[in-house]
């Protein structure tokens, strides 16, 4: 807001793309949050580990974290230079399979949370933009599968249907997570649909379509996001869960399926070299996640109410 | 502010009647009929600003609201250069809308806040298939400097949240006129902005019609701003049309008890012409009289008991385009010269 | 002697770009049953004085010179004890948006015996409400509505109530932060002239704060045009509205339509107000002034006197 021959030499005509520009000042006042920052550093340990995941087979075959067992060992063993966080009962690389766990960890979690969040983000802007009929049958529904235990029913579903592929574990937790999504997107919804820039696209000609995708969904996109940080949380726990209980896939290396090895095998209290990493990777990158979120939290919301004209 | 002799009728509402049905339980007050709008009979000019006043309440929004189609009457017609609104379909529904554009009350819900300048005053140059981008770019930019907000390329790819309100209701106007519609509607465009950002506003107003010959329809509740613009003014009270007619002859010889009432009420300051006092509401006001009567009975100081609870007046011409609806209107009000001035704590 | 003294005011708010001064160098008086009215845009400062006038300025926001005397009394210098006691009993306010001022869930009659209880410790229940009733009669709202919740009342009852509770302890001073703003003409019309008789029977002070002039010229004695954070011009009503004197007062009177008299064309003020950060250099309307000469953008304005209760705040006007 200032004076007009001012602005006039500050701005010369440019053409950044204004999304960058947001992004840019979103980047910076994030970049300065320390939740933020040591959510995204933990974070990205997390990731260059998912990357080096598919090093230690290349260096030897024994280091597969599935099918490579070193020959020399008959059981398990704690850390040595070999193999630096010691091997399991049959003489797998503990370290190989902790990174493998991470690639599957961020593949679960980035997966299940993305496609429920998809779910959650279409059903709840079509229930509160439809209104009437519509929206009482898919928010009864939701309703419905909030209160379904999303574990037990997993592992009825796996009880009955044999040994789940991962994917599938995948799909059954994105089923089972958008309808909390969902209502809070269709409340954002239902206020923006009230807001006179909706009625102006209106008036403007815009389609029923449009104005969900073009008007609404930039709107309701940040706060998805925002919970997609939390779902992904939610995904890696339920899948470590399931792996842990004897019911995940098991063709995959996950954390849980890790811990459910330590456990069957008699390890619990035997060997804290294998019980510790992935346990502690579990409760680390759930952090890290939760860091996230908060801190988007955090941006998003003073970023929010300034575009409510509130302020 | 002179336009020729008789010109054409563009838009016409034809016995309009809204109700709608309040919200919350019946037994507190919920689940009742409210008439907004009640067999209002208006035509609108080519090339005029025509004002619509009322305090809130009126329907005045409503009545916006049904010429641009965000709303549906319940009763009577929509006539835009002859043909009815109710009838239309697909492509001629879509060649109505484009001729009738509005600008909202608040600027700083009316624009998308997440959509650049540029996006949304190309809205409906895309949702109507105009052109393609460059052209549609070229548009914006000229479109955006006609509105007063030059260099234009400064504004467009800037978000509404680094505009001033005065800026983002000029951006608002410009996406109102980029198709060139004959009608604008301009919903209280001013009521949420300081006086220096309203005045430029009103240009824009007055330069749009200058130029584009456009009707405006300004919907507003000061009689001030109706004034200074408006050729012709209707004032509007729950529901009914009280008076119409040239702006000029209704504000500085109203007949309406109501209208004088709002005259009275209205701030004077600077010109220190003789100010009239025309006194005429009640206080307390009356109990209802039910909805048979004239419906501004309740506050009516001019109201004969029998005939005004009974009998609804009909909107009667008194002079050529001069409409009252009164039964008393043709009994001249007399009005109390007051002090030469309202001026300072007196 | 004045009822109230301010002199020399400035009050900053910190904020992420920097001090943004948002009062500057301000000075008025009030005397009892005279109103002054603070006129400005958005932005100007105007709300600020009225908050720190009431001790509640946000936290962010501090008065960084000057006094504020109340009947000779330094009000800066105020304990938060202090200012609870001061608040109400001697300054009241009547709050811009009346309509969320009163407790949704708290009938109205209890809200304002609430409020002269607390500054009332002696008296009883009873008392209190024999005289919220006094008070309903005064602000001329009905003795039937009494035990309603506010959302019961229409916005015209709510702004009385209101005006009912900042009457509450008899209060030297009241200040009204845009008080009608939200009301339909005719509403406002009935308040303002009750608000005028109020003053003129209790022999009041106010400090009238609106962006609307025509509302100020109606209720008030003497007018300070706020612009940017300073004062521009001060003076009697009748002085401000008929010899004008800094160009943006002119500019103001010239983009209000008016209701009688000539048609005349608005005269719409070019450009935007300055931001208030950091330093600022010269005239602050400098920009946007038809008048301004070369000297304006580089050296702050003198004070101009006209008489003795008129100034400006600008080189170039005569």
């Amino acid at each position: 807001m200032s004076a007009e021959p001012q602005t006039a030499s500050q701005v010369t005509p440019r053409r950044r793309s204004p999304w960058r520009e947001r992004f840019r000042e979103d980047w910076l006042v994030f970049s300065r949050n320390p939740l933020g920052r040591a959510g995204l550093v933990l974070l990205s340990v997390f990731g260059v580990m998912a990357l080096l995941s598919f090093l230690p087979p290349l260096i030897d075959p024994m280091y597969h974290p599935m099918t490579g067992v070193d020959p020399q060992v008959l059981y398990s063993e704690g850390p040595s230079v070999r193999h630096w966080l010691g091997t399991d009962f049959m003489g797998r690389d503990i370290l190989s399979q902790l990174l493998a766990g991470t690639r599957v960890a961020f593949m679960v979690g980035v997966s299940a949370a993305f496609m429920s969040i998809v779910l959650g983000v279409s059903i709840g802007m079509v229930a509160g933009y439809a209104g009437g009929v519509l929206d009482t049958l898919l928010m009864r529904l939701a309703e419905i599968i909030m209160v379904l235990p999303t574990l037990l029913v997993v592992l009825m579903l796996s009880a009955l249907f044999g040994k789940l592929n991962i994917w599938t574990i995948v799909l059954l937790i994105a089923l089972f997570r958008w309808p909390g999504v969902s209502r809070v997107i269709r409340a954002q919804t239902l206020s923006l649909k009230s807001r006179p820039f909706i009625d102006a696209a209106r008036v403007a000609g815009a389609s029923h379509a449009r104005i969900v995708f073009r008007h609404i969904m930039p709107n309701v996109l940040p706060l998805a996001f925002l919970y997609m940080t939390f779902r992904v949380t939610a995904a890696i726990v339920i899948e470590a869960a399931l792996a842990f209980l004897g019911f995940g896939d098991p063709s995959t290396v996950s954390w849980g399926m890790m811990l459910q090895w330590v456990w069957k095998t008699g390890h619990m209290f035997q060997a804290p070299y294998w019980l510790f990493p992935p346990g502690l990777c579990i409760s680390l990158i759930t952090l890290s996640f939760y860091l996230l979120g908060r801190a988007m939290d955090e941006v998003l919301d003073p970023r929010l109410r300034e575009e409510n004209g509130t302020v | 502010m002179d336009h020729p002799p008789q010109p054409a009728t563009i838009l016409e509402l034809r016995g309009i009647g809204k109700q709608y049905r309040s919200k919350g339980r019946a037994r507190q007050g919920g689940g009742q009929t409210v008439v907004a709008l009640n067999n209002v009979t208006l035509d609108f000019r080519a090339g005029e600003i025509f004002g619509l006043v009322g305090e809130s309440g009126s329907g005045k929004t409503t009545c916006g609201r049904l010429i641009v189609g965000l709303e549906k009457a319940d009763q009577g017609e929509l006539l835009l250069e002859g043909r009815s609104y109710g009838t239309l379909k697909g492509e001629s529904l879509r060649e109505y809308r484009r001729q009738v554009q509005i600008i909202f009350q608040d600027p700083y819900q009316s624009l998308n806040p997440q959509l650049s300048i540029l996006d949304s005053v190309a809205e409906p140059l895309v949702t109507n298939r105009v052109g393609d981008n460059k052209e549609r770019l070229e548009k914006v930019l000229t479109t955006l400097k006609a509105v007063g907000l030059s260099p234009p390329e400064d504004y467009a790819f800037r978000f509404p949240h680094q505009l001033s309100g005065g800026q983002r209701q000029r951006v608002a106007i410009a996406r109102a006129m980029i198709l060139g519609p004959k009608v604008l509607v301009a919903d209280e465009p001013t009521s949420m902005l300081d006086a220096s950002y309203s005045a430029q506003i009103f240009d824009i107003l007055l330069e749009v019609r200058q130029r584009l010959a456009t009707t405006i329809i300004l919907i507003t509740h000061s009689l001030a701003a109706a004034r200074y613009l408006c050729d012709r003014i209707a004032v509007i009270y729950r529901g009914n049309l009280m008076e119409t007619g040239p702006a000029d002859a209704v504000i500085s010889d109203p007949r309406h008890p109501y209208t004088q009432a709002l005259i009275d009420a209205t701030p004077k300051f600077g010109d220190c012409g003789p100010i009239k006092r025309y006194g005429t509401l009640v206080s307390p006001e009356r109990p209802a009289s039910g909805s048979a009567g004239c419906a501004f009975f309740r506050r009516c100081g001019l109201a004969h008991l029998g005939r005004c609870a009974r009998q609804a007046p009909e909107l009667t011409p008194l002079t050529l385009g001069h409409l009252v609806a009164c039964h008393y209107a043709s009994q001249t009000p007399v009005p109390e010269t007051g002090q030469a001035c309202r001026l300072g704590g007196m | 002697m004045a009822l109230l003294e301010v002199e020399n005011l400035s009050i900053g708010y910190r904020t992420k770009k920097g001090v943004l001064q948002a009062v500057d160098n301000v000075s008025f008086s009030v005397e009892a049953g005279r109103s002054l009215g603070l006129v400005g845009e958005s932005g100007c400062g105007k709300t600020t004085i009225g908050m720190a006038l009431m001790g509640l300025l946000p936290r962010n926001g501090r008065v960084t010179a000057g006094t504020m005397r109340l009947m000779g009394r330094d009000m800066l210098g105020l304990s938060r004890e202090q200012w609870r006691e001061l608040r109400w009993k001697e300054i009241a306010m009547i709050f811009q948006a009346a309509m969320n001022a009163l407790n949704p869930v708290q009938r109205v009659d209890q809200q304002i015996a609430e409020a002269i209880l607390t500054h009332n410790p002696g008296l009883s229940r009873g008392e209190a409400h024999s005289q919220v009733e006094g008070l309903y009669q005064l602000v001329g709202l009905p003795l039937e509505r009494l035990r309603d919740y506010p959302h019961q009342y229409s916005g015209g009852m709510k702004q009385r109530a209101i005006i009912a509770m900042a009457l509450a302890c008899n209060p030297k001073i009241i200040v009204a932060d845009e008080p009608t703003t939200a009301l339909d003409v005719i509403v406002q019309d009935q308040i303002l002239q009750e608000t005028k008789a109020l003053q003129k029977e209790f022999n009041i002070g106010i400090i009238f704060i609106s962006h609307d002039i025509s509302i100020v010229a109606e209720v008030c004695h003497h007018i300070a045009i706020m612009y940017a954070g300073q004062m521009v011009e001060t003076g009697t009503t009748d002085e401000v509205f008929r010899d004008a004197k800094h160009p943006y007062t002119r500019a103001l009177l010239g983009s209000f339509p008016a209701l009688g008299g000539e048609r005349r064309p608005l005269r719409p003020i070019p450009g935007e107000p300055p931001l208030l950060v950091g330093q600022l250099m010269g005239c602050r309307f400098c920009d946007r002034c038809p008048v301004h000469g070369k000297a304006c953008k580089l050296e702050p304005p003198q004070r101009r006197r006209f008489s003795d209760t008129h100034f400006a705040l600008c080189d170039h006007c005569d």
